[in-house]
């Protein structure tokens, strides 16, 4: 199964969960997706998420200048966002324990 | 191609993709780009079209990742836009051909391989203008080496010359005007196809080289081994020296093939004295056989072998019997009709 068409469903999740500890920049959310074993994600999947995170009120973001290179553009979760991260991780984790279990009974391998 | 004149290009192009969106959407989802894209050429490995595809494709991934409208026509922009799109894609995976394949060989990426092969091409471009030279020249059939005049000599100081000036003009191709590069690269295609065909012939030469002992068997005289003169009356001539027109002797056929002769070369050495036929007792045309008559044996026409002195006997083809200066009296009945 293509991986960009599951990543599709949970970008969202994956990015809301790589803040949870601490604020990122763009480029640096996306290495640390990369970092997490999500190599397929798109740079442009990332900001755009990031920019529909934003306008759902999930994140905050604020500019850090930067002595060398552009400024960057950090976002972190605020409240709304750890919510979200709260729910949508556990609406993920039963569906992912649901499916498991569902293969599992057929035989399917990991 | 200048890095920041390409991060702007790409840039200019993903907003163009998003043309169709209101200026505040636009703006919002174009705001990390900048800082993303030098962040990818920080990066320095490719560019930024084979790291991050078409700015199209950019654009569109952006749009569904946001949320925001999905453009009416995947391909709104200008035709412009479209041909610049296409050409990016090409060259989108031809970079990707490029790093798949280089492992393959060893190299991280194939083009890799390729630039350290570029002084390999200079010599070859130099041969290769070097042939072309002698074609030019009026060489419609060259071989290997650049053949001026047929002077080897004029051949290893053109190709000497050739090679030089390749590789001179190779070192300096990167401080050459574009226009010029484009000409170079032009004129290497040219001389690649101009090399195809004449290896191609080269290789039709080089197999002709088994051809060649057919060609010399066309001669209808190979496997002629002995001459036999007959004058016009018939009679066969002993001791006939051929020569060319130029007064050498021609030697034809073999004159030791005769055992019985072997003395008669003995006493014919030096070579030269040696006349035709070799072997006088195998005419071929001893009696001219006729339809209804039984061929005698040999004893009874001509009696003895013949010999030096002694004309072999004929039946001559005259009904008359006129004795002449051949015809030998012999008991031998004469042709009837």
């Amino acid at each position: 199964m293509d991986t960009t068409q599951l990543l599709k469903g949970v970008l969202d999740l994956a990015v809301l969960a790589v803040l949870k500890d601490e604020d990122g920049y763009g480029y640096d959310i996306l290495r640390r997706l990369r970092t997490a074993g999500l190599e397929e994600v798109g740079d442009a999947s990332v900001y755009g998420t990031l920019r529909r995170l934003f306008q759902a009120g999930l994140l905050t973001t604020y500019v850090v200048p930067s002595e060398e290179g552009p400024h960057r553009k950090y976002y972190g979760l605020n409240a709304a966002g750890r919510d979200q991260l709260q729910r949508a991780g556990k609406t993920w984790r039963t569906f992912a324990s649901t499916m498991d279990g569902l293969l599992d009974e057929r035989g399917v391998a990991a | 191609m200048n890095v920041t004149n390409e991060q702007e290009e790409y840039l200019e192009a993903v907003r163009r993709a998003l043309a169709d969106l209101d200026p505040t959407s636009r703006g919002e989802l174009l705001e990390d780009l900048p800082e993303h894209l030098a962040e990818v050429a920080a990066e320095g490995e490719g560019t930024l079209v084979e790291r991050l595809g078409p700015p199209e494709a950019y654009a569109a991934e952006l749009r569904t990742a946001a949320g925001v409208g999905v453009a009416t026509a995947k391909w709104s922009g200008r035709f412009d836009d479209r041909v610049a799109a296409g050409f990016r894609s090409v060259r989108g995976s031809l970079g990707v051909a490029d790093r798949k394949v280089g492992p393959v060989i060893g190299y991280s990426r194939f083009s890799e391989f390729l630039r350290l092969l570029r002084p390999a091409w200079w010599l070859l471009r130099g041969y290769l203008v070097a042939m072309a030279i002698t074609v030019l020249a009026g060489n419609s059939q060259p071989g290997l080496l650049p053949r001026l005049g047929g002077s080897t000599l004029a051949a290893t100081l053109l190709l000497a010359v050739c090679l030089l000036a390749s590789i001179w003009l190779g070192r300096r191709e990167p401080k050459l005007p574009p226009l010029a590069r484009s000409g170079l690269a032009l004129g290497g295609v040219f001389l690649v196809l101009f090399g195809m065909v004449g290896f191609d012939k080269a290789d039709n030469y080089g197999g002709g080289f088994s051809d060649q002992p057919q060609t010399i068997s066309n001669n209808p005289y190979e496997f002629v081994q002995d001459i036999y003169a007959y004058d016009e009356n018939g009679k066969p001539l002993t001791n006939v020296y051929l020569f060319d027109q130029d007064g050498n002797p021609i030697r034809i056929g073999d004159p030791y093939r005769c055992q019985e002769s072997y003395e008669f070369y003995e006493r014919a050495v030096p070579d030269v004295a040696v006349g035709y036929p070799y072997c006088p007792n195998q005419q071929p045309y001893q009696v001219a056989p006729r339809p209804g008559q039984v061929r005698p044996p040999d004893g009874q026409l001509g009696g003895p072998e013949p010999t030096d002195s002694a004309p072999q006997p004929t039946t001559t083809p005259e009904p008359t019997t006129t004795p002449g200066p051949t015809t030998t009296p012999t008991p031998t009945p004469t042709a009837t009709n």
